[in-house]
C-alpha cells in the first residue's frame, strides 16, 4: 500500500472517532446543556403528574450514563427518534425521507450550475491574465463572495419579480413565461417527473416527463444559483491559478515549439491539467453547501431538510433538531471521505505537508 | 529597540534627547489632536477609571464575603484572619499576572541571591508583599483618605474636561433643528440645513479619525527614520509590499471606515439612538407644521407618519415630512436607518472582535501546546476539531443558540444576545483558527532554537510565549481578518432568521429582514442598503487579509479563501 493510500485509510479511519465525538457533543448539548426537554413538551405550567409521565417516557429517569448508551445507540441503529413538535408522532426518518429529495435536488443544481459559470470565467481569466477582464472577473469575483447568502436570494428574488410586464427590469425577458410557466418564485419543486415502476424489488425509472424536470428545475435555479455562489467564486479563482500554472508550464511551451495549434494546445493541455485542482475543491465546498442550505430554503420556502432542521430549532423541537444535525454531518463526513478519495487518486503528489 | 544588545548602546531616550526636532513635531501635532477631542478622551479615561475602581471593590468585597462568611459560621475572631488570607491569596493571583507583565524581575534589581529554579516564586512573592503592603497603608492609615481626594480631584477634572466641546460632537456641528415661519433654519450649524450640517459633521469625523490614523503612521514613520538602531528590519519589507498593494489599501480604507462608523456612531447619525431608536417618546422634535406654526411632539409620534412600508415611504437623502433628514430614509417603523446602521456597525464590530479575539487566543494557545508536545495531544485536537467542523457550520451556530435561548440562560440577555452569540462563534471558530496555524507551529516547534531552549531548561510556557509565539502570531493575524467578514455575515444572517441580537440593539441581518417584504415597493432601500454595507465590509476584511497575506509573505493555505459561504 502507497503511502497516499495509507494516509487515506487514516483519514477514513479519524472519521469514527469524530463522529463518535459529534454524537456525543449533540448528547452534552441536549441532555446537560440548560435546556429542560420536559418543559419544552409541555410548557413550562404542566402538573406534576403529566411531568413524571414524560420524564418516563423519554427516559429522563434512567442514570446518565444509560441515557447516553440509549442516545447513541438510537442513532447508530439509525433509529433517529421522534419529532416532539413539527409533526407529533412522525418518525424522523419518514420526515427525512419525505423531504431529502428537494435539497438532494437543491444541491445537485447548485453544485452544476456554478460549474456553467464559474469554469469558464475561470479559463478565460486565467489564459488572459492582467487583462482588464481579469481584472473585471477577479474583482467581480471578490465581491460577489463577499455577499451574504441571503440577501442575494431576496435581491435576485426582487429582480425576477419585476421581470413582468410593467417592471422596472422589464427590458430582461419575463421570468415567469421563460420556458415552463410558474406561478410563484417560491415554492418546493415538483419532483415527480420521473415514475418509478417495480422490477420485483428492484426500482426502474419507466417514464421521465421532461416539461416537469424543466419546471422543476426552473422552480429550483434561482435557490441554486444562489446557493452555489460561493462555489462558483471557488471555482473562478482555482480555474484561474491552475490555468496560469499551466500555461507557464515547460510542457506548453514543448507544445508551442512543436507548432502545435493555439487552440488544441488550450484544450487538450492547458484545460484537462487545469481540471485536476477543481474536483476536490468542489467536494469541499459541500459542507459549506448544506450548512447554506438551511438559509437559502428558508428565503426560497423550499420544504427541504434545512428548512426542516430551521423549524425544528425555532420550535424547540430538539430530538428532531439533534438527529438532522447528525444525519447532516454523516453527509458532510462522507463527501469529506469522497474528497480525500479524489485528491488520492488523481493528484499524487498531494503531500503530507503538515502531517505526519 | 532593545538598550544593550548591538554596539549602540543609547537608550531611545538617549537618542530622543539627540534629536529631538522630529520627536518634538511629532507629539505637538498628536497633542493638537488629543486637545481637539479632549472630552472625549477624558470621558473614556473617566470609564477607565470607574472599571479599575469596580475591580478593587470586587476584590475587597469578595475578601470580605468570604471572611464574613466564614466568620459567622464558626467563630467570630477567625473572619478577620480569613479576610486578610483571601484577601492575600487573590493579591497573589494578581500578583502573577503583574509580574509577567513588569519588564524586570524584582529579584534582580534588589540583587537577591536565589537560585534561578526559584526566582519566579520568589518574585510573585514580593510582588504580593508589595501589593499587600500597599492595600494595607490605602486601608489601614490616613494615606487612604490623602488618595482618595486625590483620585475624586483627578475625577473632577476629568468630569469638567469631559464636557468640553469636542470637535467631531454633536453640539458643535448640530444638524437637528426646524424651518423658520420667515425661511432659513434655527438651531442647526451656522443656519444651514440639516442635510448640509450633518454632512459637515460626517466629514469632519471622517477627517479627524483619518487624520488620527495618519499621524500614528507619520509617528511610526519618524521613528523609524530618526530613532531605530537598526537602518533595516524585516516589518520593512511587510510596509513596503502594503503600500504597493491598492487592492489592500483600498480594503484597509473600508475596514477603517467601517470601524470609525463603530466608534463615532452617536456622532454619525442624524439624530441619536436614544432619541429616535431606544425611546423615541420621551423625545420631542419641533417642526414648522402646514400652517406656518411651530409645533412640538414626541419622535415616535412622528416615525408613525414616517414609515417606509410600500405605502408611504421616506427615501434616501431626503427629508422626511417633518424635515428631520434621513441620509438612508427611514425603515419600516418610521426610524431614521441611518442612525440605525451606525449603531449596527458597533454591534458587529463588537461581535466579530470579541468572537475573533476569544478564538484567536484559544487557538494560538492550543497551538502552541499541540506544536511543542506533539503525539497525543496533538492527536486529541485533531479529532476535536474535526468533529466540531465536521457539523456544518451554521446548524452548529443554530443549535447552539436556541439551546441557550429556550432554556431563558441569563447569557441571553447580555448585550441582547449579542455576549452569547459572539462566544458561540469563537467556539466554532477555533477549529479553522488551529488548523491554519498547526503546520507552521510544528515546523517552529522544530527549530534549532526551541531545543536549546530545552536543553537550557528553560520552561515549556516561557518557551512557547518568546520563541514559538512569535513567528505564528503572523498567520493568526491574517486568518483572523479573513474570519471577521465571515463573522460578520454570520451574525446578520442569524439575525435575519430572527435569532441573533433581539431588538432593540441595532443590527443589520434584521434590518433586511424587516425591509424584505417591502423590496418589490418604492420603500426598497430598507433591506438594500443593509445589505450593500456588509457586502462593503466584508470586502474590505477580504481584500485587507489577502493583502496581508502577501505583504507577510506567508506561503501558507489558510484553507478557505475568506469570508462569505454558508451564509
Amino acid at each position: 500500500m502507497s503511502s497516499q493510500w495509507r494516509y487515506f485509510a487514516m483519514r477514513v479511519l479519524l472519521m469514527i472517532p469524530v463522529l463518535f465525538l459529534v454524537m456525543t457533543m449533540v448528547f452534552l448539548i441536549m441532555r446537560l446543556g440548560p435546556l429542560d426537554p420536559v418543559s419544552a413538551i409541555l410548557g413550562p405550567e404542566a402538573g406534576a403528574g403529566a411531568r413524571a409521565d414524560i420524564k418516563e417516557r423519554l427516559g429522563l429517569n434512567k442514570p446518565l450514563w444509560q441515557q447516553y448508551i440509549d442516545f447513541m445507540w438510537t442513532l447508530i441503529s439509525f433509529d433517529l427518534g421522534q419529532s416532539w413538535i413539527i409533526q407529533r408522532g412522525l418518525s424522523t426518518r419518514e420526515l427525512v425521507a419525505a423531504r431529502a429529495p428537494r435539497t438532494i435536488w437543491l444541491g445537485f443544481w447548485s453544485i452544476t450550475l456554478p460549474l456553467f459559470v464559474g469554469v469558464p470565467l475561470g479559463f478565460y481569466a486565467g489564459l488572459n491574465s492582467n487583462s482588464l477582464g481579469d481584472y473585471f472577473a477577479s474583482f467581480m469575483g471578490i465581491v460577489w463572495q463577499a455577499m451574504p447568502n441571503f440577501w442575494l436570494g431576496i435581491m435576485l428574488l426582487a429582480v425576477l419579480r419585476q421581470t413582468g410586464p410593467g417592471g422596472q427590469f422589464g427590458f430582461l425577458p419575463n421570468w415567469y413565461e421563460l420556458g415552463p410557466t410558474t406561478q410563484s418564485l417560491l415554492g418546493t419543486p415538483d419532483l415527480g417527473f420521473m415514475s418509478i415502476g417495480w422490477l420485483a424489488v428492484i426500482p426502474i425509472p419507466v417514464g421521465f416527463d421532461i416539461w416537469v424536470f424543466l419546471s422543476a428545475l426552473k422552480q429550483v435555479a434561482p435557490a441554486a444559483f444562489v446557493l452555489g455562489s460561493a462555489l462558483m467564486v471557488t471555482e473562478m479563482r482555482i480555474g484561474r491559478t491552475a490555468t496560469l500554472e499551466q500555461v507557464h508550464s515547460n510542457y506548453v511551451e514543448t507544445a508551442k515549439a512543436k507548432g502545435l495549434k493555439g487552440r488544441t494546445i488550450v484544450w487538450k493541455h492547458i484545460f484537462r491539467n487545469a481540471m485536476i485542482p477543481m474536483l476536490p475543491v468542489m467536494f469541499s465546498e459541500i459542507g459549506v453547501l448544506i450548512g447554506g442550505s438551511v438559509i437559502i430554503e428558508e428565503v426560497f420556502a423550499i420544504n427541504g431538510l434545512g428548512r426542516l432542521f430551521f423549524q425544528a430549532v425555532y420550535q424547540n423541537d430538539m430530538p428532531l433538531a439533534g438527529s438532522l444535525v447528525f444525519v447532516f454531518t454523516i453527509i458532510a463526513l462522507l463527501f469529506k471521505i469522497l474528497e480525500d478519495f479524489l485528491y488520492t487518486v488523481i493528484d499524487p503528489r498531494v503531500g503530507f505537508e503538515g502531517e505526519r | 529597540m532593545s538598550t544593550n544588545d548591538t554596539e549602540d548602546d543609547r537608550t531611545l531616550r538617549d537618542r530622543v534627547a539627540e534629536n529631538p526636532r522630529p520627536a518634538a513635531v511629532w507629539l505637538a501635532g498628536f497633542a493638537v489632536l488629543i486637545l481637539l477631542e479632549l472630552g472625549r478622551f477624558a470621558d473614556g479615561a473617566t470609564n477607565l477609571g470607574i472599571i479599575a475602581e469596580l475591580g478593587v471593590a470586587a476584590v475587597v468585597g469578595t475578601a470580605k464575603l468570604i471572611g464574613g462568611n466564614v466568620g459567622s459560621t464558626v467563630a467570630d475572631p477567625l473572619g478577620p484572619v480569613v479576610f486578610a488570607l483571601t484577601l492575600v491569596l487573590i493579591l497573589a493571583g494578581l500578583a502573577g499576572i503583574i509580574r509577567s507583565l513588569i519588564p524586570f524581575s524584582p529579584t534582580k534589581t534588589l540583587d537577591l541571591d536565589v537560585p534561578d529554579a526559584r526566582r519566579v516564586l520568589v518574585d510573585r512573592v514580593l510582588v504580593t508583599a508589595a501589593l499587600a503592603g500597599l492595600t494595607a497603608l490605602l486601608m489601614l492609615t490616613p494615606v487612604g483618605d490623602a488618595v482618595d481626594t486625590g483620585v475624586a480631584a483627578i475625577i473632577s477634572g476629568l468630569d469638567a474636561a469631559s464636557n468640553l466641546p469636542t470637535i467631531t460632537s454633536r453640539e458643535l456641528i448640530p444638524n437637528q433643528g426646524h424651518r423658520l415661519p420667515e425661511g432659513g433654519w434655527e438651531g442647526t450649524f451656522l443656519g444651514l440645513s440639516p442635510a448640509v450640517a450633518w454632512f459637515i459633521r460626517v466629514c469632519v469625523v471622517y477627517g479627524y479619525a483619518f487624520l488620527l490614523l495618519y499621524w500614528f503612521w507619520r509617528g511610526y514613520l519618524t521613528y523609524r527614520d530618526h530613532y531605530r538602531e537598526a537602518d533595516w528590519a524585516p516589518i520593512d519589507d511587510t510596509t513596503n509590499r502594503l503600500r504597493g498593494h491598492p487592492w489592500g489599501q483600498a480594503g484597509l480604507v473600508i475596514v477603517i471606515m467601517f470601524v470609525v462608523m463603530a466608534v463615532w456612531a452617536p456622532a454619525l447619525g442624524p439624530v441619536t439612538a436614544e432619541e429616535n431608536l431606544y425611546q423615541p417618546y420621551q423625545n420631542e422634535h419641533t417642526y414648522l407644521n402646514d400652517n406656518g406654526e411651530l409645533e412640538t411632539s414626541a419622535h415616535g409620534t412622528l416615525n408613525i407618519q414616517t414609515r417606509s412600508n410600500g405605502d408611504s415611504n421616506v427615501g434616501p437623502f431626503s427629508y422626511d415630512q417633518y424635515d428631520r433628514w434621513a441620509p438612508f430614509g427611514t425603515n419600516s417603523d418610521g426610524k431614521d436607518l441611518f442612525t440605525f446602521l451606525m449603531y449596527g456597525a458597533r454591534t458587529s464590530l463588537v461581535i466579530g472582535l470579541l468572537a475573533t479575539g476569544l478564538s484567536a487566543g484559544f487557538a494560538l494557545a492550543l497551538a502552541m501546546v499541540t506544536a511543542y508536545y506533539r503525539g497525543l495531544v496533538d492527536l486529541v485536537a485533531v479529532i476535536g476539531s474535526d468533529s466540531i467542523q465536521s457539523v456544518p457550520f451554521i446548524l452548529l451556530v443554530l443549535l447552539l443558540f436556541v439551546v441557550f435561548r429556550e432554556a431563558d440562560h441569563p447569557i441571553v440577555s447580555l448585550y441582547d444576545g449579542g455576549i452569547l452569540l459572539a462566544l458561540i462563534l469563537a467556539f466554532t471558530y477555533w477549529p479553522a483558527l488551529w488548523r491554519s496555524i498547526r503546520g507552521p507551529s510544528l515546523q517552529i516547534a522544530q527549530a534549532e532554537w526551541i531545543d536549546a531552549a530545552k536543553s537550557f531548561g528553560q520552561r515549556p510556557s516561557v518557551t512557547m510565549r518568546k520563541h514559538m509565539a512569535p513567528y505564528v502570531v503572523i498567520y493568526i493575524i491574517i486568518y483572523a481578518s479573513l474570519v471577521l467578514g465571515t463573522i460578520v455575515i454570520t451574525t446578520a444572517a442569524l439575525s435575519f432568521l430572527g435569532l441573533g441580537i433581539n431588538p432593540p440593539t441595532p443590527e443589520w441581518g434584521r434590518m433586511i429582514a424587516e425591509g424584505r417584504s417591502f423590496i418589490s415597493t418604492k420603500s426598497w432601500h430598507v433591506a438594500t442598503i443593509p445589505g450593500i454595507l456588509i457586502v462593503f465590509v466584508v470586502t474590505g476584511f477580504n481584500a485587507f487579509g489577502d493583502a496581508l497575506r502577501d505583504a507577510m509573505d506567508v506561503q501558507a493555505d489558510v484553507g478557505g479563501e475568506g469570508g462569505g459561504g454558508g451564509a
